[in-house]
């Protein structure tokens, strides 16, 4: 990769050049708030949910980041700019939202502190810019343990991967910046988060950047959780290596105005409802096989709702193709509906949210 | 006073959620997970509810749960038990009907706690109660508490009856209380055998638990009814059901043998039998029998009674019904059997496995002459149609169709089983699956034919596979996974991994093509040491002709099978393209990420190598396709399967790999295949000191591959390469296929 060193001259003139429109969360913004919160660290997004007056209301940064040399030009540039970033062994990082224009720039791809669904092993630094993130989307608490519950994914079927690794790394960054930190699973997040009218029984469904999330909650028990680590980020990528285009291209035609119930217009399209196809496919297969194997599935005698949230739901047609997909699974309980959480990106920090107001009282 | 309820359980999930469900109905119960600490809830002198869960409970005598049953005499117990520990449950002292099979089913374990707590509140003395009763009879909710204590007061107004109409009628309609629905007689749907079929309309082979097949009363020849009216029913058209000429008769048998075991049962009788799942001999069970037998008389025709019963009974040898029967002791259909065939089959219910011509060859043709005597006495048969009958000998062996294609109705079975689940084995499914049985034919005896000659000129210990494959649709036409499926079911199509040797170059030009190369660019055939970044030793590759040849373009490179110019091709485009390359074609095994891949190290199964061909050569994805349709026993279609047309590679790009693959038959390692008269196209594969030989190739609509090898891994003859060994088969099959 030896054409990629630049030196910082070079680097220096580049992001000069930025245009930052920051989206980061201002100070003033940050004092209005207190109290409970709840935290979704996705593999794509962080997000905060907060009460305001009694309604949520969410902020959220990328979850990602871009390290460039350190210099006191760019260090100038880069405050002059209000970009978010911190230093470390010689190196800025650049994080959240700005961190994509920089990586555009540099025709390369941010990096990425969690990588399908989990802290990254190839990431020494992951957890720093997390808890960089954190700290621009939060004021260190008022009182010592304000309670935030943040989402970790159920244990991955696909893979042998534990989340004991990664929900103990951010207890504990949590802990260490004064908050009183619990976790809950993150399809029971999207079941406390929508499904408060059905007694909150049926089956709550994130499907993300790096990981779709499943749990089956019933009359608010959690009966089953678990995860796959595809989401849309795979999508992104075999799509991609099939019509022989960037994934970065991909995601951004997918997340412009794709409809999967239209006739495709050409090639990208064709493979986007290909595998989108496979994915929810996937997801309901997996749900039939761990529905099968588990001594701990009740038998419902009432039909249960399934609620679909995270970037990944957004897309026109999921819903229809997952009732699809439904009709010829084989689940041992029935479905009454399929529907698509009302805010699908801020579905599981809004469920965090409730669970730690829950927890404070 | 509400009564306290205890919800004990091991299992946290399963604890709390029935904790949920009762709050949720507005009773409050305390969850506990250690025993000690049930003695601070309970109370000796206070009526209790306990839900016990007996999951993962750790002993299986329960010793705790006798412990709390004596403990607490008012305490009344729920369990949650899987079928095989309810009898142990029943003999501590819990009620048959308060435990709860598994699956876990919170709802109904509701409506227990429910039930019991209506009766220990004393509700029913309550005003309130009833006018409650009385609205949900109007509204008419199941599983309703007050409902089932009405169904109790019915039963005991039966016993209260049984004074003023004699214990006689007072018992009867106790009786009557719990029969069965008649109409189970109608949906009932018995286990049925499923069976797969090709293209060309054969039987490939069946799937059943049980086998059992369903034919319709007027297909069942008169001699074959006869014969079970014989001896179990005569009087079948004469009585209503009951036939108490016969109980008269039955009456004196049992005052000498002392038990109810002696058959006065009518064929009406039986079937009534059969409606219950558990066998019970006791008289309040044979009134129940008696008055199902009458409602059963009053519902069907007689013919239609006999028609159920025939293709109900149980015959042995896990045969159910007349034509499964039929099948198994003589291969045949009902229709087809003879009179001699029918007795035997008459014979059997009584006692099936005693009575099997298999077991107890003379019982058997004891039994069985009797039969046909008594068809004689009855007037069924004449004079001449018995002796002709007694002389007919008995089958010897069991009728086990031996299916050809046993391979592939072996993965087949594994695939669908997984889709579909039990239903395969007991749903009468009809599979239209994608082989063609002259296929099939042609491939096993082509790889016999091979395998022959090559024994004789005497190698040792051989297999091969060979796998055909539609090159539109993706069905598999043939299968042969090994040369004999009795001695090994070990399929080498699906499940060998093995080194593809040269046969996986094409995607090396593949990949080539992809990035700009064409047939007739020249590339370097010469000695050349790579040396690996990470330290491993320097490699220097060698054709094998040991000796190399200059400057050569892809298209020489390729049919002459030249080791030196596909490596300086591969390393020139990159490893990574490669491995994209034959992921782009479908291949999914692990891929060594260095250049020996390039010419084959890393193992693959045949079956992903015949499907990456067969998308080279259509440009479009490819999966295997076993069936098309699967039909239930109405002929509705239940499930599908195909492929969309998804473009993976170019056209161009697949001409060019077509034109490549066509030199290797017109000028290269495969010229013999020019025999086969029409255009081909493939590669030679042979690994080093010949463990594998392939040949993978395809024409306009078959994709095809062939492999020999040991699978020990031990080398084949010196001198087996793939256009010695495996050629030779592939031609020969696809000679034979040539119409298709
Ligand atoms: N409008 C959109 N249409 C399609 N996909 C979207 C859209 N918005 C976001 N996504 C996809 O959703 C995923 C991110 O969703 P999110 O719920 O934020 O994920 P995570 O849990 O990984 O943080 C990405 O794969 C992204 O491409
Ligand atoms: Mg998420």
């Amino acid at each position: 990769m030896t054409d990629n060193v630049e030196n910082n001259k070079t680097i220096e003139n580049k992001i000069s050049d930025i245009k930052v429109t920051d989206t980061r969360v201002h100070e003033k913004q940050k004092e209005l708030e207190s109290g409970p919160i709840g935290l979704d660290i996705g593999t794509t997004n962080i997000v905060v949910a907060r009460n305001r007056a009694g309604a949520p209301i969410t902020m959220k940064q990328l979850n990602a980041f871009f390290a460039i040399p350190k210099s006191k030009l760019t260090a100038r540039i880069l405050s002059q700019n209000d970009v978010m970033y911190f230093a470390k062994n010689g190196q800025f990082y650049i994080i959240g939202n700005s961190s994509e224009e920089f990586a555009n720039t540099f025709n390369t791809e941010t990096r990425r502190p969690i990588e399908s669904g989990l802290i990254s092993p190839r990431e020494d630094d992951g957890m720093n810019v997390i808890q960089a993130l954190i700290k621009s989307l939060l004021q260190p608490p008022k009182k010592q343990g304000e309670p935030v519950c943040f989402s970790i994914p159920g244990d991955p079927i696909d893979g042998n991967s534990s989340v004991l690794y990664h929900e103990s790394i951010i207890k504990r960054a949590l802990d260490a910046m004064g908050y009183k930190p619990i976790s809950i699973n993150e399809g029971f997040a999207v079941v406390l988060s929508e499904l408060q009218g059905e007694n909150y029984t049926g089956l709550g469904i994130s499907m993300g950047g790096g990981m779709c999330n499943i749990c089956l909650s019933y009359l608010s028990v959690p009966v089953f959780s678990f995860s796959i680590r595809k989401g849309g980020d795979y999508i992104d990528t075999m799509v991609g290596r099939t019509v022989g285009e960037p994934a970065t291209l991909i995601k951004t035609i997918k997340e412009k105005d794709l409809n999967l119930l239209r006739e495709p217009s050409n090639r990208i399209e064709t493979s986007l409802q290909i595998y989108y196809n496979e994915l929810i496919n996937y997801v309901v297969h997996s749900i039939q096989q761990v529905m099968a194997s588990s001594d701990r599935m009740p038998r419902l005698s009432k039909p249960v709702p399934i609620v679909l949230s995270g970037g990944t739901a957004v897309v026109t047609g999921v819903k229809e193709l997952f009732e699809k997909a439904l009709k010829t699974a084989r689940l041992p309980i029935q479905i009454s509906g399929v529907r698509i959480a009302s805010d699908p990106l801020n579905t599981t920090a809004k469920g965090a949210l409730t669970m730690a107001v829950s927890e404070e009282n | 006073m509400s009564v306290p309820i205890v919800i004990f359980s091991i299992d946290d999930t399963r604890g709390t959620l029935l904790q949920k469900v009762l709050q949720h109905n507005g009773l409050q119960s305390k969850l506990i997970k250690r025993n000690f600490e049930l003695g601070t809830v309970l109370s000796k002198r206070v009526p209790s509810i306990v839900v016990f869960d007996t999951k993962d409970y750790y002993s299986r005598d329960f010793a705790y749960l006798r412990n709390i049953c004596s403990t607490y005499p008012l305490a009344t117990v729920i369990a949650l038990a899987e079928d095989s520990n309810v009898p142990v449950l029943i003999e501590i002292g819990v009620r048959d009907d308060l435990c709860v099979r598994e699956p876990f089913n919170p709802d109904l374990t509701l409506a227990k706690v429910k039930e019991l707590v209506f009766i220990k509140n004393k509700a029913h003395l309550k005003v309130k109660t009833y006018l409650a009763l009385i609205y949900h009879l109007i509204v008419g909710e199941k599983d309703n508490p007050y409902i089932v204590f009405i169904k109790k007061v019915l039963t005991v107004i039966a016993l209260l009856l049984s004074s003023v109409v004699g214990i006689a009628g007072g018992f009867t309609i106790w009786s009557l209380s719990d029969l069965p629905k008649i109409q189970q007689l109608e949906d009932y749907s018995p286990l049925e055998t499923s069976s797969v079929y090709s293209t060309d309309g054969k039987q490939l082979g069946e799937f059943f638990y049980v086998h059992r097949k369903t034919i319709p009363y007027y297909k069942i020849p008169p001699h074959v009814k006869d014969s079970f009216l014989a001896v179990e029913d005569a009087r079948f058209y004469e009585h209503k059901g009951i036939d108490f000429y016969r109980i008269g008769g039955a009456f004196l048998e049992n005052i000498r043998s002392k038990g109810y075991s002696q058959g006065a049962s009518t064929i009406t009788q039986q079937l009534a039998k059969m409606l219950f799942l558990k066998p019970e001999k006791n008289l309040s069970r044979k009134i129940k029998e008696a008055v199902l037998s009458l409602q059963i008389e009053s519902r069907y025709t007689k013919d239609e009674i006999l028609g159920i019963y025939l293709n109900q009974a149980f015959f042995g040898a896990r045969s159910y019904g007349v034509e499964a029967a039929a099948q198994t002791y003589f291969g045949k259909k009902t229709e087809d059997l003879s009179v001699a065939d029918a007795a035997l089959l008459a014979a059997l219910p009584k006692a099936p496995s005693f009575y099997s011509p298999f077991k107890n060859p003379s019982g058997c043709l004891t039994r069985r002459n009797l039969v046909l005597k008594m068809m004689l006495n009855r007037g069924y048969i004449n004079d001449d149609k018995y002796k002709a009958a007694l002389a007919e000998p008995l089958p010897t062996e069991m009728e086990r169709p031996a299916y050809k294609s046993s391979y592939f109705l072996d993965y087949l079975k594994n695939h669908l089983e997984k889709q579909i689940g039990e239903k395969l084995f007991t749903s009468g499914l009809k599979i239209q699956s994608t082989m063609d049985s002259a296929m099939q034919d042609a491939a096993e005896k082509a790889i016999k034919k091979g395998i022959e000659t090559l024994t004789r000129n005497g190698d040792k210990n051989l297999q091969a596979a060979l796998l055909a494959v539609d090159i539109k649709t993706g069905g598999v036409r043939a299968m042969v996974g090994g040369i004999d499926y009795s001695t090994s079911v070990f399929n080498r199509v699906t499940q060998a991994m093995r080194q593809p040797g040269s046969a996986f170059k094409p995607f090396v030009y593949l990949a080539a093509f992809k990035e700009g190369y064409t047939p007739n660019d020249v590339i370097m055939d010469r000695e050349v040491t790579y040396f690996s970044k990470e330290g491993g030793v320097p490699w220097t590759p060698q054709n094998y002709t040991h000796r190399f040849y200059g400057n050569v373009t892809l298209r020489t490179a390729i049919s002459s099978s030249l080791n030196g110019a596909t490596i300086y091709l591969a390393n020139k485009i990159g490893m990574n393209k490669v491995i994209d390359a034959a992921r782009s074609t479908g291949i999914t095994s692990p891929i060594y990420p260095h250049l020996p891949a390039a010419i084959g190290v890393s193992e693959l199964t045949l079956s992903e190598l015949v499907y990456a061909y067969a998308t080279l050569a259509s440009g479009t994805a490819k999966r295997p396709i076993f069936y098309t349709t699967i039909k239930d026993k109405n002929d509705v279609t239940i499930e599908t399967d195909g492929l969309g047309e998804v473009k993976v590679i170019d056209d161009g790009i697949v001409t060019f790999v077509k034109d490549v693959l066509r030199s290797v038959v017109e000028h290269g390692t495969a010229k013999a295949a020019q025999s086969i008269g029409r255009p081909v196209y493939g590669k030679t594969g042979t690994t080093d000191n010949y463990t594998d030989a392939w040949f993978v190739g395809f024409d306009d609509h078959l994709a095809v591959g062939v492999w020999v090898g040991k699978d020990d891994n031990k080398p084949l003859k010196e001198d087996s390469s793939g256009s010695a060994v495996a050629l030779p088969i592939w031609i020969d099959f696809m000679k034979s296929v040539v119409n298709k």
